[in-house]
């Protein structure tokens, strides 16, 4: 037997016992998933180093390092995030009837809302009592056109709108939350000052 | 590796008894009321309550500053008073810093800080009503959430 075998033998053999090769830094896996609804939202990862944003689902993105910025985004498949997180994904609990969001647009500069839209308050009306909901979240939006203080303004009317309807409808005002957001949170997110009818809304979330 | 992992055991142990031992008496201080809910149990879950040890049941109520614990065989998922989802797998452990869910108030605040292990969310209405009081942290970083639900793994120290 050659003495460079034995070498090679005691080699792996320490490398068993101290885990030379792996590396023991810390290291973070952000996966982004699919909402119950189909939709996906974002995740901002921020370490001190920077940030990398993550809007697909099933994209990852991993931290190596706290001091550098965090790698780009990733495909991973779907039999490894499984592998992975398939004991986490099993108890997380069921996300149906957590609440229901009815989102109700607007015609342009105005508190009128779309025809459409019109014909769903019949169906916020039918979901609170279907529910016995004492939790009514009523808030308003805007799209980008326009300066802030005036979209803040446009938004607030807007959800205040729809809270009076539904009060006039029967809907306890103890159980109605309005807030509003003005150009800040926009559905479809754009640059500014371009008209989007889909960010003129309030959306009504039903416990 | 196992060398390492049988020291880090011992020495997360002897923290705990540590910890039991100098604040056995400070139990009871908090009042304030329940934020969250234990839903599934899986294997070996605890919460970890000012140095108690209280095993996870199904309808256990959290309250701020509890941490989730969960053995080599064990998961767990809550519920918050928000209808954020959270869940563990094995070998994790994850703190609650802050909840806050006070609509009436407008008052909305979550502060989760992932220790190690892996977890799975999805955001409630705190996230729906204001995004920027989501607080997520890991031991390298802070992710901002927007609505939505991902999956985090940590490997910590």
């Amino acid at each position: 037997m050659s003495p460079w075998r034995n070498i090679l033998f005691l080699w792996i053999f320490l490398c068993l016992l101290s885990g030379c090769g792996a590396h023991r830094a810390k290291r973070d896996l952000i996966v982004l998933l699919p909402d119950p609804d189909g939709k996906a939202g974002a995740i901002t990862v921020t370490t001190g180093g920077g940030s990398q944003s993550l809007d697909k689902p099933g994209y990852a993105i991993v931290v190596e390092d706290p001091n550098q910025a965090p790698s780009t985004s990733q495909p991973m498949d779907q039999k490894e995030i499984t592998d992975v997180f398939g004991p986490a994904l099993s108890t997380l609990p069921d996300p149906a009837s957590r609440f229901i969001l009815i989102i109700l647009y607007f015609e342009r500069d105005t508190i009128k809302l779309t025809h459409e839209s019109k014909d769903l308050l019949a169906e916020i009306l039918r979901t609170v009592k279907r529910r016995q909901s004492h939790e009514v979240y009523v808030v308003g939006h805007t799209d980008l056109v326009g300066k802030e203080a005036y979209n803040n303004e446009l938004s607030q009317k807007r959800a205040n709108y729809v809270r009076d309807l539904l009060v006039s409808r029967g809907i306890k005002p103890n159980t109605l939350f309005v807030s509003y957001y003005g150009k800040a949170r926009p559905l479809v997110p754009t640059r500014d000052e371009v008209p989007e009818p889909r960010n003129r809304r309030v959306e009504v979330i039903v416990r | 590796m196992k060398h390492k992992n049988l020291i880090r055991l011992f020495l997360a142990l002897a923290t705990v008894f540590f910890l039991l031992s100098i604040s056995g008496e400070a139990i009871s201080a908090n009042k304030s009321s329940s934020i969250a809910t234990v839903q599934k149990v899986s294997g070996t879950a605890t919460v970890v309550r000012e140095g108690q040890t209280i095993p996870a049941k199904i309808g256990l109520e959290l309250y701020e500053n509890d941490s989730l614990l969960t053995g080599r065989d064990g998961s767990m998922g809550v519920v918050f008073n928000d209808e954020t989802l959270l869940s563990l797998g094995p070998e994790s452990l994850l703190v609650i810093d802050e909840f806050v869910f006070a609509p009436r108030q407008g008052k909305f605040s979550i502060a989760i800080r992932m220790v190690k292990g892996t977890v799975a969310y999805l955001s409630g209405l705190i996230t729906k009503l204001a995004p920027e009081s989501t607080h997520f942290q890991t031991p390298t970083s802070s992710i901002g959430i927007r609505g939505t639900k991902f999956v985090a793994k940590v490997e910590g120290e």
